[in-house]
């Protein structure tokens, strides 16, 4: 807060100024109050993507892409920072996204999509795949991919996006703990960037409890 | 003995259970929140499990989670550590139903004294003097006939809740009047249960608690007593053992008639009963705290005995091993509870990254603590940063090496109320052993902090 302050007392003799400390006190805004609760949000529905937009600004969580994706991401939410010419403003260090995040964190960054991503484990089980599920094939983003077993009562395993089966990452019976990756998912090709293709159409398998 | 304990808890309780575990010898696994994957718990830890979200009720307050965590890691117990599940009755009887052991009293002794009113009524029956207090109130009507018949001022107490937690402090029927659906609707949201009574408020009291310990076969001790009467909003912030307000002669008493009564009433494991002592010395019963506590450290110190590890004895089905009078109160113990608060404001919980972090050391220093230089204080659970307890053979000396213990303490980062404790170790009422729960919320902290920087 302190360092949003100063930039704002060393800044406000021009107009051009007054626009970058608007911004950046939107990018404190979106770090401080909206992103956590996203956050938590995104973490406890299993989906994969979020996407808010407020006021000129545009945040979307992604669950995470495996480590060099996360890498890249960070180093492109450096790199947006730079671009205004200032560091990231006092708090906005709650947007970083280092290596072994779970998630990764894209302010003003829509043009960049992962090559794979994973479904995960909704809960602390034992993970059971679909039966039918196999290597290569196509899946909707919602679709059940598998379930995890909690005392008996089975929670689905949701596939984050559309893609294609990749390679499994747990085995059918194995303990898994709360949002383990349990299946790639490979992207065919790099979505547009504000794609919404999630929305449109009928998911391909049941998605509902079972 | 278990061979693996699941440990259901976060912080400096996950740690010193962790700790408990491995001089048993026993194998143990943390349960963590994904907010806390950087705990120092789960990074101590042989193993970890991500039992869900940062969100407590999807991941340590539910108890799908945690069984599951346990069954799956081939625990057969679970430590429920403070707070979150550790004193409920339905859990503790879900975890028998799946062949585990609940670390704590069985689900029937827990149902018994779930409810402060009726457990209030128990121990009475057994001896101990009660606050004068009402039944569950009906409506407002009842709780205003209740209050005339009992006498202002009055606390209104939730009866689901704990801490201090929900309580309002009334002193005529016009507050009661105001206060009374607020009351309600707080309770309803906080604990799901709306039940609310009255009891007659003490205006200058001390908070004196008695530690137990039951086992299977109905050996029981106590462990003597922990003066909790530093205390902001109900909060309990400094403890310490022997009480300064207590003689010898007294301390033993209450201890006794404390312990006399909780094995009669058919108590089982760790407790604790907590009573009001007013300026005459007269000790009323408040509650019993089924689980351990917080500030268990300081009893630790004064008598040697390692309470987390004999509390998961006792769940193993262990006898106690020692009488009561193999149990001896040594010097003189402090504890202060590090908060991430800022004591300048209103005592707002803080976040933020730790940077430099630097434990005191020395005779008789001990710090229980999940913080370590770069660990991230997520916002989501409570504000204790760790316990600072110090022992020394008189009370004098306790508070020296308490003074030098708070000075070495550095926790950069994060703003923290260790100046606010040197201050009130440096004020005259506490060096004369007068504190009385009501002072720090009647003065406000400002004199203490502004004394202590002279």
């Amino acid at each position: 807060m302190a360092a949003r302050t100063q930039i704002g007392n060393q800044r406000s003799e021009s107009e051009d100024a007054l626009q970058v400390q608007r911004d950046h006190d939107a990018i404190a805004g979106l770090a401080d109050d909206l992103l956590p609760a996203l956050i938590a949000k995104l973490a406890a529905s299993g989906l994969g993507e979020i996407e808010v937009r407020q006021g000129g600004w545009k945040a979307r969580l992604r669950m995470p892409a495996p480590s060099d994706e996360s890498r890249r991401s960070a180093a492109k939410a450096a790199k947006a920072a730079d671009s205004h010419g200032h560091p990231a403003p006092g708090r906005g260090s709650a947007v970083h996204a280092r290596p072994e995040d779970r998630l990764a964190v894209d302010v003003e960054d829509v043009s960049d999509e992962p090559a794979r991503v994973a479904a995960k484990s909704p809960a602390v089980g034992i993970y059971n795949p679909r039966k039918d599920l196999a290597v290569g094939m196509r899946v909707r983003s919602g679709d059940r991919i598998g379930q995890v077993n909690v005392l008996g009562v089975n929670q689905d395993v949701i596939s984050p996006v559309d893609g294609i089966i990749g390679s499994s990452l747990a085995e059918a019976g194995e303990a898994v703990e709360y949002g383990q990756e349990l299946v790639r998912i490979e992207l065919p090709e790099p979505e547009p960037p504000t794609s919404e293709a999630s929305v449109h159409g009928a998911p391909v398998g049941a998605a509902g409890q079972s | 003995m278990f061979n693996k304990v699941l440990i259901a808890n976060r912080g400096e309780i996950a740690v010193r259970i962790l700790r408990a575990c491995r001089t048993l010898g026993v194998g143990a696994v943390v349960a963590y929140s994904e907010a806390d994957r950087e705990s120092l718990a789960p990074q101590l830890a042989d193993e970890a499990i991500c039992i869900g979200p940062a969100d407590a009720r999807h991941s340590y307050l539910s108890a799908p989670a945690v069984i599951s965590a346990a069954i799956v890691t081939g625990c057969d117990a679970i430590h429920p550590g403070y707070g979150f599940l550790s004193e409920d009755a339905s859990f503790a009887d879900v975890v028998r139903a799946h062949d585990l052991e609940f670390i704590g009293p069985s689900a029937e002794v827990l149902e018994r004294f779930a409810s402060k009113e009726a457990t209030r009524r128990l121990l009475a029956a057994h001896g101990l003097q009660t606050i004068p207090g009402s039944t569950m109130l009906r409506d407002e009507a009842h709780a205003l006939e209740e209050a005339e018949r009992i006498g202002y001022p009055l606390l209104i107490k939730p009866s689901g809740g704990g801490g201090g937690k929900g309580m309002r402090l009334v002193r005529n029927a016009r507050e009661l009047e105001s206060t009374f659906k607020v009351s309600r609707s707080e309770a309803k949201a906080a604990f799901g249960d709306d039940s609310l009574y009255l009891e007659k408020f003490l205006e200058e009291n001390r908070h004196i608690e008695i530690q137990v310990a039951v086992d299977r076969f109905g050996n029981a001790v106590h462990m003597f007593e922990r003066d909790c009467s530093v205390q902001r909003r109900h909060q309990k912030i400094i403890e310490e053992t022997p009480s300064p307000a207590l003689s010898e002669d007294a301390r033993r008493d209450l201890a006794e008639r404390a312990l006399k009564a909780v094995a009669a009433a058919g108590y089982e494991n760790l407790g604790t009963l907590e009573f009001l002592v007013d300026s005459k010395g007269e000790a009323y019963f408040i509650e019993i705290n089924c689980r351990v506590q917080v500030e268990h450290a300081i009893t630790e110190m004064v008598t040697g005995i390692d309470m987390v590890a004999l509390q998961i004895r006792i769940a193993a089905g262990d006898p106690l091993g020692f009488t009561q009078a193999d149990i001896a109160s040594s010097g003189h113990a402090i504890e202060f509870r590090i908060l991430a608060e800022d004591p300048a404001k209103d005592f707002r919980p803080q976040s933020g990254q730790v940077g430099a972090y630097l434990t005191p050391g020395g005779p008789g220093v001990r710090m229980d603590s999940h913080l370590y230089p770069g660990y991230e204080i997520p916002s989501y659970y409570d504000s204790l940063l760790g316990k600072l307890c110090v022992w020394a053979p008189n009370r004098a000396e306790a508070i020296a090496r308490g003074d030098a213990a708070l000075r070495e303490l550095l926790v950069d980062g994060v703003t923290t109320n260790i100046e606010l404790h040197r201050a009130i170790l440096a004020n005259q009422v506490f060096i004369d052993g007068k504190v009385t729960t009501s002072l720090l919320d009647r003065v406000g902290s400002a004199p203490f902090v502004a004394a202590g920087n002279r």
